[in-house]
């Protein structure tokens, strides 16, 4: 069983359509990376699996049940947009409503558990308007953490963390996953941390699904290249675009060949060729670049 | 390995316990209630001070009322008002209700809270129950707030404090049981403008002064039609809610405000299930 499939989901706002036949299926245990570029259907979608809003067609189920069923929902818990405190009441009585909206049971050690958890024990007592844009988020987090949902759908819960923060995030989430049944789909721009802990991907372009693909596969599709730092570089561009067909320059200034080839064949040609070369490596393209290529190729 | 998970659907009475916890909280720990409160028992006080006034077609000042009671509730069923006394009474409660049931929901949609709601509880139909009763609560409480204010200015401006006692206790509790038709009917229109704060606001305020029975009873008394049928409206009800009230007055406020709470419990459930959670 998977915690979400969704066929042929669609969704209109007056002419525009946001989400046009998409499918989408996430398996249980997975931490679900959901990429895509503003407006291209991201929280649209979140926001009909949470039941936010209706959907035009298709289906959506989560754990086997249409996402309308209360039983599932119960079970849910998001995070989009805001994470819906009340400005004037401390980080710890916003906590204590949301506990008692969900009717748990020893609710304040469940809110002292779950901020511990984002290491926000020590803000509690906070009045929610003072914090911090990333102390917000973590709260945010928190919040969504109450009573050990099943599925969790967070849009860019990344967004105002420090980077100490984003490793907190990290361990909750692998955390989260661990026994294999609780899922979670994250959205976020920030591909380098998602990266970092998702299990499966999703790439939406248009509102419709343009790729979905497991790390692994990721992993696989990511193509590996050599990169090269020479005393010349102009001359050993020059050279290597005359041997090889892929040859581009990164932000850092380095050349990268991205044709099946070694770095010590490629270090050998520009030896060769009287072009000194000061550093040489092996590496592979990350989600973002991955994503970005994608992008390209869609255009 | 097979992956086992089960799920159990919560209970109406565990889904709006919950709920209105929470409103019930929220409520009384933001200052919001307690400010209305202090309107709603202000208010009174003010307009009973205002003790003369010189009638439309000239001539001598008079006092604006005869009986303290006056400032609760009116003498008799006045559907079409001539003078400030007629309308002010504590039908006036129903217009700052409107506006604190505007600000309380706005608070919802503004902070997202709506969204944390609607994906755990399924059923917007908790959403409408919960803030109806909640809203009725308060509205509740500021007619007491209200009864207590306008009494105690009545009494130092030196009015007459005879009455008939049942009848103002019936008139009372007839526009404190009508509170829940009202609050629904805010709730309602909150729902409908939940993404326009502003006019969301006017709208509970446009229908709290009861304009538009006060603009039909006009028409039906200028054409000299009967006038009961106008109880069967909330404003129409509350109004009837007076100083002559009896046995009869309290139950029909009393079915007014039922049948016009199921009513917009209905069809607020309609809107939030059709529409989009912003």
């Amino acid at each position: 069983m998977n915690a979400i499939e969704i066929k042929n989901l669609s969704k209109s706002f007056g002419a525009k359509q946001a989400v046009s036949g998409l499918n989408m299926t996430v398996p249980m245990g997975a931490i679900y990376g959901f990429i895509g570029e503003n407006g291209s259907g991201k929280s649209t979608t979140e926001k009909m699996i949470c039941g936010l809003i209706p959907r035009d067609g298709g289906t959506i189920t989560v754990y086997g049940k249409d996402n309308s069923d209360e039983a599932v929902r119960e079970s849910m818990s998001v995070l989009i947009e805001a994470p819906g405190c009340f400005g004037g009441l401390t980080v710890f009585d916003n906590m204590m409503l949301q506990a008692e909206n969900l009717g748990l049971e020893n609710a304040e050690k469940e809110v002292i558990r779950t901020l511990k958890l984002v290491r926000m024990e020590g803000a509690a007592g906070n009045k929610y308007k003072n914090c911090s844009l990333g102390m917000k988020q973590r709260v945010g987090i928190a919040m969504a953490l109450l009573g050990d949902p099943t599925l969790l759908v967070l849009d860019e819960p990344l967004n105002g963390l420090d980077a100490d923060g984003m490793r907190i995030m990290r361990e909750v989430f692998t955390d989260i996953i661990k026994d294999g049944k609780r899922s979670i789909v994250v959205s976020s721009h920030l591909l380098g941390e998602l990266e970092k802990v998702a299990t499966h991907y999703g790439i939406i372009r248009g509102g419709k699904m343009m790729r979905e693909m497991t790390a692994e596969e990721l992993e696989r599709d990511c193509r590996t290249y050599v990169s090269i730092k020479a005393k010349d570089m102009n001359a050993a561009k020059f050279l290597l675009m005359r041997n090889y067909t892929r040859v581009e320059e990164d932000e850092a200034g380095y050349l990268r060949v991205y044709d099946n080839t070694t770095p010590d064949k490629v270090a050998k040609y520009l030896y060769d060729n009287g072009i000194a070369v000061t550093e040489l490596g092996k590496a592979k393209i990350g989600l973002e670049e991955y994503y970005i290529d994608l992008m390209k190729e869609g255009k | 390995m097979t992956k086992e998970i089960s799920f159990e659907s919560p209970s109406f009475k565990e889904r709006i316990k919950g709920m209105l916890g929470v409103d019930f909280y929220r409520l009384f720990h933001t200052p919001l209630f307690y400010i209305f409160l202090a309107i709603s028992a202000i208010i009174p006080a003010m307009v009973s001070g205002m003790t003369m006034m010189t009638p439309p077609e000239g001539g001598e000042a008079v006092a604006l009322y005869s009986n303290v009671w006056q400032i609760i509730a009116a003498k008799e069923p006045l559907y079409v008002i001539n003078t400030i006394a007629d309308y002010a009474n504590m039908n006036m409660v129903y217009i700052f209700g409107g506006i604190m049931v505007s600000i309380f929901i706005g608070h919802d949609y503004k902070s997202g809270y709506v969204k944390q709601l609607f994906t755990t509880h399924a059923l917007k139909q908790d959403y409408m129950i919960s803030k109806s009763l909640v809203c009725a609560f308060a509205i509740v409480c500021m007619c007491a707030s209200y009864f207590v204010g306008g009494t105690v200015a009545g009494l130092l401006v030196g009015y007459d404090t005879a009455v008939n006692v049942g009848s103002l206790i019936l008139a009372i509790l007839g526009k404190m049981v009508l509170s829940l038709g009202w609050a629904s009917l805010f709730t309602f229109l909150n729902v409908i403008f939940r993404r326009y704060f502003g006019i969301s606001i006017c709208s509970s305020f446009f229908f709290g002064t009861g304009i538009l029975i006060i603009g039909v009873a006009s028409i039906v008394e200028a054409l000299s039609l009967p006038t009961w049928f106008l109880n069967a409206f909330l404003y129409g009800s509350s109004v009837n809610a007076c100083l002559t009230s009896n046995i009869a007055t309290f139950v029909g406020a009393m079915l007014t405000s039922l049948i016009w709470a199921v009513v917009y419990n209905i069809a607020g459930t309609y809107v939030l299930n059709k529409s989009d959670v912003y």
